[in-house]
């Protein structure tokens, strides 16, 4: 999977044609394979432009920030990174007309170590679903696999469930780099800031840990759309997927097999309701 | 389908040994057209039910955001019980099938990272329902009486 020559085409082109003010992709970080979001103003820094299965950043991140906010803006998405723009069109956060897409039939992306990430292993919807212009074959096979992690941690016992994630919350330092790392996460006052460590209220705690990452997580079910950005970003490697696959899968089984951002239009799943939804743990 | 989410092994061991004279605090939601005048009526009618329940009285079973709940179990709840107008009886028409979902995950969720779901409860209370009113909070005051203190992640705990 390396798009890196069409991806620089289109970029010459959209600033040939003068339809874009900025493009959003990937670049070489200068010191090894890995990649990090570039920023593309010009026509002379295309060359800088690459993708392949180490792009493995979420650019839909970048129409946050003052670089990209009504700007015109190009940019380059895999299946997840679609996901969330979707539902960034549907809340009404980016407008559809400003943006050129790229969208990439995605054939996964590596981590590190050069294994395929887990997410991609699991991956539901591969190819884009919001584009102009589609890299890739679009009718990619769709599977869901449940995690196997949120399985395993399903079996065992209330006890040693809640051993492991004291362990979690006692690790986190609170940094919100998960939350800013997340492109559905784009609220001007964030509710979890009220408790956020300064020099004087010693707030950094397993109590605020477990108060900011359970508020987070709930405010991403039924929108997160598994890009594992947050994950990437959080120093201390915890595993935040598990919070987001479980909501997920409750949502999946519960709810009409809701899927985050697949349709347009669809919104989250806490923003809409049935009649079928389960009434048996409520007296 | 396959499901995970509906298999969690939920058997607790008391955390602390709770002292004798230990009563639970119960954060009670209720809102305001139904359950809030069905616990009215339930005074009204002179039923006895527990006095732990700390209610608080909120416009509609959907302005629970998840985050109360978590905020109560933080700081000085044992366990929380959230009530509302039944399905189809909602004032705003449809506040309560939303707050339904929220529910379920929410529950799920703490359930999921340890604890126990008798700690987070729901219940559907109408304004005409005193009896019911109050059979619900004895039946959850027994529940959290079951499990003992909460400890966990409390924030007294860690501010020292
Ligand atoms: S989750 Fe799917 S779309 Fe996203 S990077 Fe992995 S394979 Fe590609
Ligand atoms: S919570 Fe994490 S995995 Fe989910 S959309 Fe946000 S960054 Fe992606
Ligand atoms: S955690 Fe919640 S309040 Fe904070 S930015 Fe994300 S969605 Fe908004
Ligand atoms: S990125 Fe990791 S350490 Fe930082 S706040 Fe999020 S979970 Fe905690």
């Amino acid at each position: 999977m390396d798009y890196t020559k069409q991806i620089q085409e289109i970029a010459t082109r959209l600033f040939a044609e003068d339809k874009i003010d900025v493009f959003v992709g990937y670049r070489l970080t200068g010191f090894d394979d890995n990649q990090v979001p570039a920023l593309i103003r010009e026509s002379k820094d295309v060359p800088l432009l690459v993708f392949n299965q180490k792009s493995v950043f979420n650019l839909s991140n970048y129409l946050k920030n003052d670089h990209t906010r009504n700007k015109r803006v190009g940019l380059v998405v895999k299946g997840c990174d679609s996901r969330s723009l979707n539902l960034l069109l549907t809340e009404s956060q980016v407008k559809r007309e400003k943006l050129y897409v790229v969208g990439i039939a995605c054939e996964g992306v590596v981590d590190d170590a050069g294994q395929k990430m887990q997410n991609c292993l699991e991956c539901m919807v591969p190819a884009a679903v919001v584009y102009d212009e589609l890299l890739g074959e679009a009718n990619m096979e769709r599977r869901f696999i449940i995690n196997a992690d949120i399985q395993d941690m399903a079996a065992k016992e209330l006890v040693q469930r809640r051993e492991y994630f004291e362990e979690v919350f006692e690790n986190c330092i609170r940094c919100n780099a998960c939350r800013h790392s997340c492109p559905l996460c784009y609220c001007a006052k964030c509710c979890i800031d009220q408790e956020t460590a300064t020099l004087y209220n010693g707030a950094n705690t397993t109590s605020s840990a477990f108060h900011a990452l359970m508020t987070w997580s709930l405010h991403l079910a039924g929108r997160c759309v598994d890009c594992r950005n947050c994950e990437k970003a959080c120093p201390s490697h915890l595993p935040l997927h598990l919070f987001h696959k479980w909501n997920e899968r409750v949502i999946y089984e519960n709810f009409q097999e809701h899927l985050a951002g697949v349709h347009e239009g669809d919104r989250g799943a806490f923003y809409k309701y049935s009649m079928q939804d389960p009434d048996d743990f409520i007296m | 389908m396959e499901t995970v989410t509906n298999q969690l092994v939920s058997i607790e061991k008391p955390e602390i040994v709770a002292p004798p004279d230990w009563q639970p605090v119960i954060i009670g939601i209720l809102c305001n057209w139904c359950s809030y005048a069905g616990s009215d009526l339930t005074g009204t009618s002179r039923l006895q039910y527990p006095p732990n329940i700390r209610i608080i009285r909120v416009p509609c079973s959907s302005r629970v955001d998840t985050w109360f709940l978590i905020k109560s179990l933080q700081t000085t709840a044992d366990g929380v019980l959230v009530s509302g107008c039944h399905p189809g009886d909602c004032h705003y028409i449809s506040g309560n099938y939303f707050a339904r979902r929220r529910f379920l995950v929410t529950k799920k969720l703490l359930n999921f990272v340890g604890f126990h779901e008798n700690r987070i409860q729901f219940s559907w209370v109408s304004a005409a329902e005193g009896p019911k009113f109050a059979k619900v909070v004895s039946k959850v005051t027994e529940d959290i009486k079951k499990l003992g203190p909460l400890h966990l992640y409390k924030k007294e705990n860690f501010e020292k």
